[in-house]
């Protein structure tokens, strides 16, 4: 159970981090936690072999309101992370009358992200997601 | 006598002032003395000198006269003299000159100087009465041209003040006012225009329409100038540089009924639109702040619910601690929009008794305690004053320390220090909190205690807050006569400090 596949959990609300902990261990993942992007990033560039994450779950607004976003583009800029897929979850899909949501594959592309989900998601349904995309 | 009654009924039928005065200077006294018969026959009242000294005298003591009969050649001093001296004094006189053809050239010398006609000698009375008959008509129309004139300058003159008037009112005016023609030409542009279009401020006026920068402001009146049949008003908002202007255009219809021109007022909404922004921010960060533990709350209901966890209760138990804080939270925060409201419509009831400053600072920094060694910011509390006490609602002065400490904390780098410091100004009571952290501009400094406003900048960007800790903090003070302070420096830290009558 133990030696699932790694997988990184960043967002600034401590609830959903250990939520998510929870619920991906119990789907067989290993996980690490950030509160921040950029520690992330630093450990990114650190792990190899089994510590490599095989995929990236992270939440859209953190420190400044485009942090996830920049998050995502810097890990598909850099070649080493770029096949990382990436789930974004976002309790904020529409602050400030920006409607974040994606509504096409194109629009989930433009976020260089392959899912996306408004807070909360349901355990099954993001166990489901997270399964597809490390198949 | 008998002859100049028949020539009256001749010559000065149509007379237009029988009874008009008349001086007669000559120095023969036949040509004096015969005039004046011919003359007062007529009705008219005659008066003789017998020469122009004479005849000034008259002038002076007895005028004013219609009419002036003078002979050039006169002693001491000459008809020609006498007419101007006349006319000087009375513009409206008509003065006729008698001449023997000897001195013809002079006579018409003489209406070139201001005599309006001359007799020839020898004349007959219907001559005389004729000439005077036509000099006292020309003297009647000129006077009433005159009054005419005069009239017509005063009535100038008042439209002059009314639409002085106008213009002062319109010059004056906060809202820009242009007129613009049916040919497109702007035809009135008013102070505050200038300022508003700053682009069309020096150009003479009329200017075209279309040299107007702003493609909005030509849009808009273009559409009211073209639209058939007029009445057509239109609004618009339009921003202009760094201000939001309500643009009104109606057309102005001449009695026709035909689109005439248009005029544009513009009315600065700036502020308006400030405070709508603020408004929708404040609904948009409530909702933002509403949601996140929500959906945490829900995040975490749904795990448990899930059965995942094969049901282990020490797990469960956590998760739903977890779940207690975050709905706490957002308790607190429902609390504080529901305060605020209340103290807004004076439906805040406050429950006053004797409290102890130091137990309610102590309590409220026990609670914020967990909060701030998540980020390892010791919170330190000094007591100059055992035993303070104020008449307060204890709910109240909580929840004004509350906000404080939270704020110093959230304002803190992780590792700060903050000094929670109860001390004593004459019959105040004070309580301060003073933090190292990020501090606050002077621009924000200003507008801390006002609704709805939290500074903005990278570094308080992922603070979360409803703007309204603050001016609940202001509100709750004031509502126990005491007041609020604040100091602060970017980068080094900030101080906030309430006072509180004391009673012990």
């Amino acid at each position: 159970m133990f030696n699932g596949p790694m997988i990184y959990r960043v967002d600034d609300d401590k609830d959903f981090l250990e939520m998510q902990k929870a619920i991906l261990t119990h789907g067989g993942y290993r996980t690490r936690c950030f509160s921040e992007s950029r520690e992330a990033l630093d450990a990114l560039g650190e792990a190899a072999g089994p510590e490599r994450p095989a995929l990236v779950v992270t939440d859209l607004m953190m420190k400044s309101l485009d942090a996830g976003f920049t998050f995502a583009r810097t890990l598909r800029s850099d070649p080493r992370f770029a096949d990382i897929p990436m789930i974004i979850v976002s309790a904020a899909a529409s602050r400030k009358g920006f409607d974040f949501r994606p509504r096409t594959a194109e629009d989930l592309a433009a976020m260089h992200a392959e899912a996306f989900f408004d807070k909360p998601v349901t355990p099954a349904a993001f166990l489901a997601k997270v399964k597809e995309l490390l198949e | 006598m008998s002859e100049p009654a028949a020539a009256s009924a001749q010559g000065a039928g149509a007379a237009p002032a029988p009874h008009a005065r008349i001086l007669v200077a000559d120095d023969e006294l036949g040509v004096r003395e015969g005039c004046r018969k011919i003359l007062a026959a007529e009705g008219y009242e005659v008066l003789t000198a017998g020469d122009g000294k004479a005849g000034l005298e008259q002038l002076v003591e007895r005028g004013p006269f219609a009419v002036l009969l003078v002979d050039l050649q006169m002693p001491r001093m000459s008809g020609l003299e006498l007419i101007q001296e006349a006319r000087n004094r009375d513009p409206d006189i008509v003065p006729l000159i008698i001449t023997a053809h000897a001195t013809l050239d002079t006579a018409v010398e003489g209406t070139r100087q201001g005599a309006y006609s001359y007799i020839p000698k020898p004349f007959t009375p219907d001559e005389l009465l004729l000439a005077i008959k036509n000099g006292l008509e020309r003297r009647a129309l000129s006077i009433e041209a005159r009054r005419l004139r005069e009239e017509r300058e005063k009535r100038l003159l008042e439209v002059a003040a009314e639409r002085s008037r106008s213009n002062t009112i319109i010059a004056a005016m906060t809202d820009g006012i242009l007129v613009i023609n049916s040919e497109k030409l702007v035809v009135l542009r008013n102070n505050a225009t200038a300022r508003i279009l700053p682009d069309c401020a020096h150009r003479p006026i009329p200017f075209p329409l279309d040299e107007i920068e702003s493609a909005d402001v030509q849009e808009i009146v273009n559409v009211v100038l073209d639209s058939p049949g007029g009445f057509m008003i239109l609004s618009r908002q339009i921003p202009l540089g760094a201000f939001t202007y309500m643009l009104n255009v109606s057309p102005i219809i001449d009695p026709g009924g035909e689109t005439s021109g248009a005029v544009a007022v513009f009315s600065d909404v700036t502020e308006l639109k400030k405070l709508d922004a603020a408004k929708s921010m404040f609904v948009s960060l409530v909702a933002h702040e509403v949601k996140s533990p929500l959906a945490a709350t829900e995040g975490w209901l749904n795990l448990v619910l899930s059965g995942m966890l094969k049901a282990d209760p020490a797990e469960e138990r956590h998760m739903l601690e977890r779940v207690l804080l975050r709905v706490r939270t957002l308790r607190g925060m429902v609390n504080e929009l529901i305060s605020l409201t209340a103290i807004q419509t004076g439906n805040f009831s406050l429950k006053r008794a004797p409290v102890a400053v130091a137990d309610v600072v102590a309590e409220t920094v026990e609670a914020h305690r967990e909060k701030a060694e998540e980020h390892r910011i010791s919170v330190k509390i000094s007591d100059c004053v055992t035993g303070a006490r104020v008449l307060a609602d204890k709910d109240a002065l909580s929840m004004i320390f509350s906000n404080l400490v939270e704020n110093a904390v959230k304002y803190s780098r992780d590792g700060g220090d903050v000094l929670v410091r109860i001390g004593r100004e004459g019959m105040y009571v004070t309580v301060s909190v003073k933090d190292n952290g990020i501090g606050i501009s002077p621009e924000d400094l200003a507008k801390v205690f006002d609704e709805f406003y939290r500074a903005r900048n990278e570094q308080t960007a992922s603070i979360p807050g409803t703007g309204l800790g603050l001016s609940l903090v202001k509100r709750l003070t004031e509502l126990h006569e005491g007041t609020v302070g604040v100091s602060s420096e970017p980068g080094k830290g900030s101080e906030f400090i309430v006072r509180f009558p004391s009673i012990a």
